[in-house]
């Protein structure tokens, strides 16, 4: 779901319609003026490009409200006490003035209120007001059902904000495993490079922080929960491969093969075949984990990532010879 | 000459009509209507620091009292159905706003109203009950808290000076005249030429309401 949706204010919308050619999802066109909260992705483009100003991006989840220390409420309630009694006496009176004064007095006590724990409507004490209210017999006639209402409306919308704020950190670690997974990859290769052209201590600097960048993203993964039993892992392993082999790679082949970037295409192909066997021996793997087996060796190709498990002449898919294979 | 400064809108009277003292009791602030009693002399240190030591003890409401009114409930009610409307909530502030009205509705009339029991609630009010809170508030440092108490105090300044008017003038202070109510602050504005800005919240005029009589 999304964590903010777009709304428009009415008054200020100009009838430019920018918004409508933007939506991706077609939320922005619809009979009321309304913005379709439910097919919103909340992508932000008609607010972007709304020259009025009239759409802006609301949240689906409120921050806390600020606390109120005690004696602030107390003394705020005093004062409120005083408006509401002048709201009753002035509607008693007749006269433009009386109805005047009856909603200034009615205005200021929703002032006063609001400043005294009761600004944000999805909050402890709006819930403890209404919970009150079914807590105590009231006359006939007393709108029961609309309370209770509203304390649904108030449940679940605390029940969905405790789980978006989970999955904002589950998000965060998945977010941040990624990235060190890649920073150690780059600095593999810049440790490589450094090295090729005799640069020892840079070499060395970029092979340590390649591993400290591995803690990192091993550390973020386990506490993500994402490491599960082997044979779980094992069938992740397949699933990932079986993607990649399958619907990630071939349309990768293909347009680096159209555009003449040869240098590309071999990488993806040599990735696309290797990942297929990878499939294969993980789904092996998988049938025999609880099976007793013998020791296995595999030998891994250095050139292109092949995977065998006795060591070959030479590489099928990239011709290297097979006593380049590192054995594990 | 003197300066005098308005404690609703801030206005300030430069001397332009005469000097002060020769200004007659029933002149009143040109922007927002405040009678000349509300008005200060603009050297004179600003009033938020006049609370004084003993307006500072905590308000104690005796046993039930602390519960809120039917009224209160209403107004409380009727505040979270704006905050739900500002918030694209169509059906929780629709919730809320019948709740207000049901509270609104079963509170029971006042016994013998009176427009001298508001302006005597109103004495207590500014006397003592506003410098208390914002003593307590400034000493918090709960800027939401004060900043409520500001418009709401400049609003009862509002309401004294129009009650005072009325003790004097009677329905011809509103008769034949248009009554508009700021329905942000509750600032009142009698006559047919709305500032631009509400004097006190400074909200564009379009959110004043008209008001017509009973």
């Amino acid at each position: 779901m999304a964590r903010k949706y777009a709304v428009r204010n009415i008054r200020l919308c100009t009838k430019d319609c920018l918004c409508l050619y933007v939506c991706p999802s077609g939320a922005t066109d619809t009979e009321n003026s309304i913005i379709d909260v439910d097919k919103c992705i909340g992508c932000g483009d008609c607010a972007d490009a709304c020259p009025s100003g009239a759409i802006s991006m609301v949240p689906e989840f409120y921050p806390d409200q600020q606390e109120v220390e005690d004696d602030v409420v107390q003394s705020m309630r005093k004062l409120t006490r005083s408006k509401s009694e002048q709201e009753r006496i002035a509607s008693g009176l007749s006269g433009k003035l009386a109805v005047a004064i009856e909603k200034s007095n009615h205005i200021m006590a929703e002032e006063l209120l609001r400043e005294s724990g009761y600004l944000l409507p999805q909050s402890d004490n709006t819930k403890q007001f209404l919970q009150s209210l079914l807590d105590k017999p009231q006359p006939e006639g007393f709108p029961s059902q609309t309370v209770e209402m509203l304390l649904e409306k108030y449940e679940k919308y605390q029940e969905e904000k405790s789980m978006d704020e989970k999955s904002t950190t589950l998000d965060n670690l998945m977010a941040a495993f990624t990235g060190e997974s890649e920073a150690n990859r780059k600095y593999t290769a810049y440790a490589k490079k450094a090295a090729k052209d005799g640069y020892v201590n840079a070499a060395k600097l970029f092979r340590a922080a390649a591993d400290a960048e591995t803690i990192h993203a091993l550390k973020h993964f386990e506490v993500a929960g994402k490491v599960g039993t082997t044979a779980e892992n094992l069938k992740d392993g397949v699933e990932g491969e079986t993607f990649e082999y399958t619907s990630m790679y071939p349309p990768y082949v293909e347009q680096a093969e159209a555009e003449g970037n040869k240098a590309a295409a071999l990488t993806f192909t040599y990735a696309m075949k290797a990942e297929e066997v990878h499939a294969g021996l993980y789904q092996e793997a998988l049938d025999n984990l609880d099976k007793e087996e013998e020791e296995i060796n595999y030998y891994l190709c250095p050139v292109c990532g092949n995977i065998e498990k006795t060591r070959p002449d030479k590489c099928w898919i990239c011709n290297a010879p097979g006593e380049k294979f590192i054995e594990y | 000459m003197a300066k005098y400064v308005c404690t609703v809108c801030g206005y300030i009277y430069d001397g332009s009509d005469g000097p002060w003292e020769d200004l007659p009791e029933s002149w009143e602030c040109p922007l927002c209507g405040a009678a000349k009693s509300e008005f200060e002399l603009l050297e004179e240190a600003p009033s938020d620091v006049k609370p004084v030591s003993e307006s500072k003890d905590p308000v104690e409401f005796k046993e039930d009292q602390g519960n809120l009114t039917s009224l209160e409930m209403s107004a409380l009610c009727s505040n979270l159905a704006q905050g739900l409307e500002k918030q694209y909530m169509a059906m929780e502030a629709e919730g809320f706003r019948e709740l207000a009205s049901y509270f609104k509705k079963v509170t029971a009339p006042a016994e013998d109203p009176a427009y001298s029991k508001m302006l005597d609630l109103l004495e207590t009010d500014l006397n003592e009950d506003f410098p208390r809170a914002n003593a307590v508030a400034g000493e918090a440092e709960d800027r939401g808290a004060l900043r409520a108490l500001v418009w709401t105090e400049k609003v009862s300044r509002i309401v004294k000076s129009l009650l005072n008017r009325y003790e004097k003038e009677g329905e011809s202070l509103v008769e034949d005249k248009d009554v508009y109510v700021c329905t942000i602050c509750g600032f009142i504005y009698i006559g047919d030429q709305l500032p631009e800005v509400c004097p006190v919240c400074k909200v564009p005029n379009w959110k004043f309401e008209m008001v017509e009589a009973r």
